[in-house]
């Protein structure tokens, strides 16, 4: 026990005590930018945020980003380590190649993803251009009907490595014996996907749906490299939403009080997810 | 004979030693005494033309003796990174200010009006109306400036007349008539370059429609006025909604374009006119960074049917904190950091001016539009008269309160919203006024 103290006390100050401070904060009223005035207001930063028509429509903008995030990120890690799970030429060289996004740091990610996009010179409209598909450059992120969807593109592409990676460990647990009862049986290659395969791969998509999730609710860098929370508030989501609120309205007080609200929000979803797939493994 | 020396110690010896003893024992006073005479002053400012500002550091160090400590962080962390120094009690003496939070810190009592110090006040003689007003709040000046400017109207002389004009428009109606012949001969796509990004110079920008339509986004007792429809702000948003959707002279990238890449796509050529800070000009006017270069003059902001030539101005200065200012020495020792920066140094306004020799910065102090080396290098790149003419009309930002930084977002989502054409542009504006009284009455 004595050994462990020092670990303890480094825990303690940088985890522990953070963490429990800013649920105290949450119910004051702490503006930086007023310092001798900081009342007590209980739970007030929170009914007030449940009040608040901006909140919620951060918070369905959240949703809508994750469901479309987490959904295509699946999908595509889905089908992308199947394929990796078979014996081809050059399987290495493509999985090697498939780690590049994953390796590429978040900012990084964006802004690259910021020039791809531009109206003015991006290679998005370069090469639908050359390929004759448009006949003058479009705008992309400053189109609010876009702007959401072009984001999840570039999260999706970034995530999609980490989830295929997971998955196909699922995959290599099968084990053959399995798919060889299920031949001698007669079953169809559809029917060994979806009763030998998909069953046995819920660990990994359970792991995929709870981090990915996880990072789709509470992501922030793509939010604020390419957009800053436009056009208008087309994609204002809650990440953005509490971090104009913290840091540049500095209105400490409600700005804990929101992120404890999305951290009770990623932890309820959690849970969701362990007790739906996990009690099926 | 050594040996007979320590043995022997005489009245001499014993005087001598005595006195060092003594000196070793004063020593630790004497160094606390002459530190506090020379305190070493700290300063942080953004990070531009640091060589610039470390150079002249140095120099104010070597004719006064007072160490400065020097720090700087990036602009767009700026503000954040200074309420942090401020709320934790980081030692702090000098540090440049943005007039839009002049206010908040005021307020805060993070920094102190400099107005009792005599050798800075003089300086306002010299110092455009507008730099003055800026550093004021509540009837308190703050400091002295570090460098200012405005938004300038700046256009392609060479597609003007290619598209058989003689002069750029003087308001802008005119504007949308010459855009309209520009767009016809396939000219320019988007004649008009705006940026409405969301991002720190958006205020900037809608400032300068506001103010060059004639109308305030705030009246003089700080209420919103921006929902007046005759005097207010729904006239410029309506030219620039008609100017995107009706007209199409303004690209409707507009709300994903910030003022970098809006001076950029100006430079590589796509438009004729642009709305751009007037520092820009010589960037624009540079053939190793512009296509354009060389064809690009500056006018008078254009005119509103009720409006004016006004644009907005904004300007940076040296402030001084509160804890500086808690001490005499150390604030005098600061006052004389704010001077030798934003005032004269060795009797002239050394710093300014290097500022705009090296990086064009603009200078809010009117001796300087008199130099002759600012003028040589002002018609190198511009037009010195009509720079000067312009920045006579410069207004400060009507909206620069204590909630300044609280309302700007949703002012900025606003414009964006009704660009995009999801409200009107009255109900926008009403939507953004409404947010200003609320925050004015809960402070």
């Amino acid at each position: 026990m004595l050994f462990l103290a020092p670990v303890m006390v480094v825990l303690g100050a940088v985890a522990v005590f953070p963490i429990l401070y800013s649920l105290y904060i949450s119910f004051f009223s702490v503006k930086l930018t007023r310092p001798n005035r900081t009342p007590f207001v209980g739970l007030k930063n929170y009914t007030d945020l449940l009040g608040d028509a901006a909140f919620w429509s951060a918070v369905w903008r959240t949703v809508s980003f994750s469901l479309v995030s987490v959904s295509a990120i699946a999908v595509i890690a889905l089908l992308v380590s199947l394929l990796l799970n078979q014996e081809f030429r050059g399987r290495r060289i493509l999985s090697t190649i498939l780690l590049v996004p994953w390796a590429i740091p978040y900012v990084a990610n964006a802004l690259m993803w910021k020039w791809i996009y531009d109206s003015s010179y991006g290679a998005l409209n370069g090469l639908l251009y050359q390929l004759d598909f448009i006949d003058k450059y479009m705008v992309w992120l400053g189109d609010q009907d876009k702007t959401l969807f072009l984001i999840a593109n570039a999260f999706v592409w970034k995530e999609v490595p980490l989830a295929t990676i997971l998955l196909l460990v699922s995959l290599k647990s099968i084990p053959a014996d399995l798919y060889s009862a299920a031949r001698v049986d007669g079953a169809t290659v559809w029917q060994r996907f979806v009763h030998v395969t998909l069953p046995a791969m819920k660990p990994g998509f359970m792991l995929v749906m709870i981090y990915e999730t996880m990072m789709a609710i509470r992501h922030f860098d793509l939010f604020f490299v390419l957009t800053e929370g436009g056009p208008g508030s087309a994609s204002h989501v809650l990440s953005w939403h509490i971090y104009v609120e913290t840091f540049r309205n500095l209105s400490f007080g409600s700005g804990a009080a929101m992120s404890y609200l999305l951290a009770i929000a990623t932890f309820a979803l959690s849970y969701l997810f362990i007790r739906t797939l996990g009690r099926k493994l | 004979m050594l040996k007979d020396k320590t043995r022997h110690l005489g009245r001499r010896d014993f005087l001598r030693y005595s006195a060092a003893g003594a000196g070793a024992l004063m020593a630790p006073g004497l160094v606390r005494q002459a530190r506090a005479e020379t305190a070493t002053l700290t300063m942080h400012t953004w990070s531009a033309a640091v060589d610039t500002v470390q150079s002249h550091l140095s120099a104010f160090t070597k004719e006064t003796g007072i160490p400065v400590n020097y720090g700087n962080s990036p602009w767009a962390q700026y503000r954040e990174g200074m309420v942090a120094k401020f709320v934790g009690g980081a030692p702090l003496d000098a540090m440049w200010v943005s007039d839009a939070w002049l206010p908040e810190w005021a307020e805060a009592g993070w920094i102190a009006p400099v107005d009792e110090f005599d050798s800075l006040m003089k300086y306002n003689a010299e110092a455009e109306d507008f730099c003055t007003q800026s550093m004021t709040y509540d009837g308190r000046q703050y400091g002295l400036t570090y460098y200012t400017d405005y938004m300038a109207f700046l256009y392609d002389e060479a597609k003007l007349k290619e598209a058989g004009f003689d002069a750029p428009p003087t308001s802008w109606d005119e504007l949308v008539e010459q855009s309209l012949v520009m767009k016809e001969k396939g000219i320019s796509d988007y004649p008009m370059m705006l940026a409405m990004a969301q991002e720190s110079w958006l205020i900037e920008f809608i400032s300068t429609l506001v103010y060059s339509h004639g109308g305030r986004l705030v009246d003089d007792s700080g209420s919103a006025v921006m929902q007046d429809e005759k005097e207010g702000a729904v006239e410029a948003l309506q030219w620039v909604v008609d100017a995107v959707n009706k007209h199409k002279i303004v690209s409707p990238a507009c709300v994903e374009t910030g003022e970098l890449a809006g001076l950029k796509s100006f430079a590589a050529g796509n438009h004729a006119f642009a709305m751009v800070a007037k520092y820009r000009l010589r960037m624009l006017n540079d053939p190793a960074q512009s296509q354009i270069a060389g064809n690009v003059k500056q006018a008078m902001m254009p005119q509103g049917p009720n409006g004016s030539h006004a644009t907005v101005g904004w300007m940076r200065f040296h402030g001084m904190s509160a804890q500086a200012a808690q001490d005499k020495a150390r604030a005098e020792s600061t006052a004389k950091l704010i001077e030798w920066f934003g005032g004269k140094s060795d009797g002239a306004y050394t710093f300014q001016k290097l500022l705009f020799l090296d990086i064009g910065a603009g200078f809010g102090v009117k001796p300087l539009f008199e130099d002759q080396e600012v003028r040589a290098a002002y018609d190198s790149y511009g037009d010195v008269d009509m720079i000067q003419a312009q920045q006579a009309l410069a207004l400060k930002k009507d909206t620069v309160t204590p909630w300044f930084g609280e309302w700007n977002d949703t002012n900025g989502s606003a414009w964006q919203s009704a660009i995009l054409g999801n409200v009107d542009a009255a109900g926008a504006v009403k939507k953004s006024a409404d947010l200003w009284n609320e925050l004015k009455d809960s402070y």
